[in-house]
């Protein structure tokens, strides 16, 4: 994966840099809104990861200028500004996620992971299947090796989003984003109880496990 | 002379001036007018008794001849009042009359007149001055024994000169009285004004100058100092005790603040001493990777506990600052509700806990959904912590009530219950009940519910469920 990464705080760059070298994506750094711009609009990346307060020209600006030009790239915005007004404010001006500093490194890489798969066209697919499950998103049908498995609407949910990153890591906060469409940070451990239910349902007695639990990280679906 | 430079530069001194300047020039113009007209009237009444007059010694002449008009002319001149007679032969010789002497352009121009003229005096030098002399001697000397004659000058046919008159010497010592009383009037107002000015002024100028003293002491430094306030409740009393609700506001935010200062410097540097000491141990064990391992993700969710009190104190913070203008949208509370119920019902299970609802159908609210969620969020996190307590089955309930001007959000549980003493304190940044002391928290939680009620205009009440904590939420249906 190609990233290009516009952030001005060396230290924070270099760190990212590396880091995202370790799992395999090569980035692109610029240390400046002009250069970034310059950069994102004359090279093709697979994700833009744009720090919103930069020098020379701020974050938001160089996505809309982006967009305005139907460069579709996704991006996502980090931000020490984490109100939901300003989250709301940079997903209006074309922004595909945002991510409040300081985050963990496993979050990041979770999203933007899945911001790059998202802007491939697979998306639109009516059934997923992940070894031997199957979830039918018009029929709401789960089975399991043509087991049928009954699911709570939030179940449901849960795992149709799971299984549309399969093979990704899904942390937390974006089950939480995306399945209860709520941003804030619960002090207990909500969505793991959610997750052990889930698992429970599908994998409970099979050799196989598909839902895994990646440490530090969250979670993953996949054969 | 400063205090008198200040008087002058007020508002109500400035005002009171223009007022009274107004008003003298609206007098004088009103008098004028109206000694303007009557003088008109007058002359044109005196004209017309004239008239009548000249009318009678014309006929006198007609029937009786220039004998018949002299005796006329005397007997009307013989009667006392303010008329003047006057037959001269057409030489210009006095025949009869009541005047010594009549300006010679007075005779020979036919017509109205108005002149100044000798009373019962001899003949003097003066005989020979011409009028501009007179005129000027007037004005130096403003001689009592010289009328102004008012008079119509006629010539008879056979060259006689007729002169029939009024002296307007009484007429102008009337309007001299008007204008003389009307003078002392306006002086009168000016001073009468320039006095109240300055007295209200004066007035005005010391409730200021109480209010300006008692601002510079808070100025200071002495939030404590209120603005002086008098039993009139007049405009600046009330505009005084609106600054000092505002005061009362501002002296609990700085209050706020310096606690909250040192709550933070005391609830972060707990953690971030924790910390430190972590990552210390963590490098004594370099030797053994499991130990540095475990020392590591210690250190890792420690500061994520550090993360997140910081950022629940800039919400706290964000909140308490206001919400930005149409970032409220009508929201269903009871799908928020059902939505933390659907988060929370797996864990609350795991403990052994009873979370049910009872929700009445409610209109939508102008309100922050994420807020308002993640209010009720720290409330259920609470009853969670409390619950776990209970005698006997722990129980969390939400309510939601609908009344006529608000609805209230209700939570409840069956645990511990917190000390009526303690209900009030909790709701500060940072207090955490020693029963809660070993749970995981911030003592941010219910700061950040009381802030977010106040963001939506509502309140914020802990009540004793017996046993338990009811916490109350109030929202207007209108905000």
């Amino acid at each position: 994966m190609k990233v290009l990464l516009i952030e001005d705080d060396r230290d924070a760059a270099n760190y990212m840099i590396q880091a995202l070298d370790e799992v395999g994506h090569v980035t692109h750094h610029a240390a400046d809104g002009e250069t970034g711009y310059a950069m994102a609009s004359s090279m093709d990346y697979d994700v833009l990861i744009v720090d919103r307060m930069l020098p020379r020209r701020d974050g938001l600006s160089i996505i809309e200028s982006l967009r305005a030009e139907n460069n579709t790239t996704p991006a996502l915005i980090l931000s020490a500004l984490g109100a939901v007004d300003d989250r709301v404010q940079g997903l209006r001006s074309g922004g595909d996620d945002y991510l409040t500093k300081p985050y963990a490194f496993s979050e990041l890489l979770a999203r933007i992971e899945v911001l790059a798969r998202r802007a491939s066209p697979a998306e639109a697919a009516t059934t997923y299947q992940v070894g031997d499950l199957t979830l039918d998103r018009l029929s709401r049908n789960v089975e399991r090796s043509g087991e049928a498995i009954t699911l709570q609407p939030r179940e449901f949910r849960l795992l149709e989003y799971l299984m549309k990153h399969a093979g990704q890591v899904v942390t937390r906060t974006m089950l939480l984003e995306n399945v209860w469409d709520y941003h804030f940070d619960p002090q207990t451990n909500v969505i793991d109880v959610h997750m052990s239910r889930l698992r429970t349902k599908i994998d409970k007695g099979k050799a196989q496990q598909l839902l895994h639990t990646i440490r530090g990280a969250g979670y993953m679906i996949r054969e | 002379m400063n205090r008198i430079w200040r008087i002058w530069k007020t508002t109500t001194f400035r005002q009171s001036g223009f007022f009274v300047l107004l008003f003298v020039l609206f007098s004088v113009f009103i008098l004028g007018y109206i000694a303007y007209q009557t003088s008109i009237l007058i002359q044109q009444q005196q004209i017309g008794a004239i008239d009548r007059e000249l009318g009678q010694l014309n006929r006198t002449y007609q029937r009786s001849g220039t004998p018949g008009l002299i005796r006329g002319v005397q007997r009307m001149a013989d009667r006392p009042g303010p008329g003047i007679y006057y037959v001269a032969d057409p030489t210009g010789q006095q025949l009869a009359g009541n005047v010594d002497q009549i300006p010679t352009f007075v005779l020979q121009t036919p017509g109205i007149h108005s002149f100044r003229y000798e009373v019962e005096e001899p003949w003097s030098t003066e005989q020979n001055d011409n009028d501009d002399e007179r005129r000027e001697r007037d004005k130096r000397e403003e001689r009592p024994d010289r009328g102004l004659a008012l008079v119509k000058s006629f010539q008879l046919p056979s060259g006689f000169y007729l002169v029939v008159g009024r002296d307007i010497e009484e007429r102008r010592g009337f309007s001299a009285i008007i204008f003389e009383a009307f003078g002392w009037g306006v002086l009168w107002i000016i001073i009468l004004s320039v006095l109240l000015g300055t007295l209200l002024a004066r007035n005005i100028l010391r409730r200021l100058d109480m209010i300006s003293a008692a601002s510079k002491k808070i100025m200071t430094g002495d939030l404590a100092e209120r603005l002086p306030l008098t039993k009139r409740n007049d405009e600046y009393d009330r505009v005084s005790k609106n600054l000092n609700e505002m005061l009362d506001r501002i002296e609990n935010l700085m209050a706020g603040l310096k606690e909250v200062t040192d709550n933070v410097a005391h609830d972060l540097k707990t953690p971030l001493t924790r910390l430190r000491n972590k990552v210390e141990r963590a490098l004594q064990h370099d030797d053994d990777p499991e130990q540095m391992r475990k020392a590591l993700q210690a250190t890792i969710d420690e500061s994520d506990q550090l993360i997140r009190t910081f950022n629940a104190l800039l919400l706290i913070a964000r909140v308490e600052a206001g919400a930005p203008d149409g970032s409220f949208e009508p929201v269903a509370i009871d799908q928020i509700i059902e939505d933390i119920v659907d988060l929370y019902q797996p864990v609350a299970e795991d403990s052994g806990i009873e979370l049910s609802t009872d929700l009445a159908t409610v209109p939508h609210v102008k309100a922050s959904r994420e807020l308002i969620g993640q209010a009720i969020v720290n409330l259920v996190e609470n009853a969670i912590k409390y619950a776990k307590g209970a005698k006997g089955t722990p129980r969390i309930e939400i309510g939601l009530e609908q009344h006529a001007e608000y609805i209230r959000i209700c939570v409840s549980d069956n645990g511990t219950g917190i000390p009526e003493k303690d209900r009030q304190r909790v709701l500060e940044r940072f207090v955490r009940l020693e029963a809660s002391r070993s749970e995981t928290g911030s003592g941010l939680g219910l700061s950040l519910v009381s802030a977010v009620a106040r963001l939506h205009k509502g309140t914020l009440e802990i009540k004793d469920n017996d046993p338990g904590t009811k916490v109350l939420i109030t929202l207007p249906k209108e905000s």
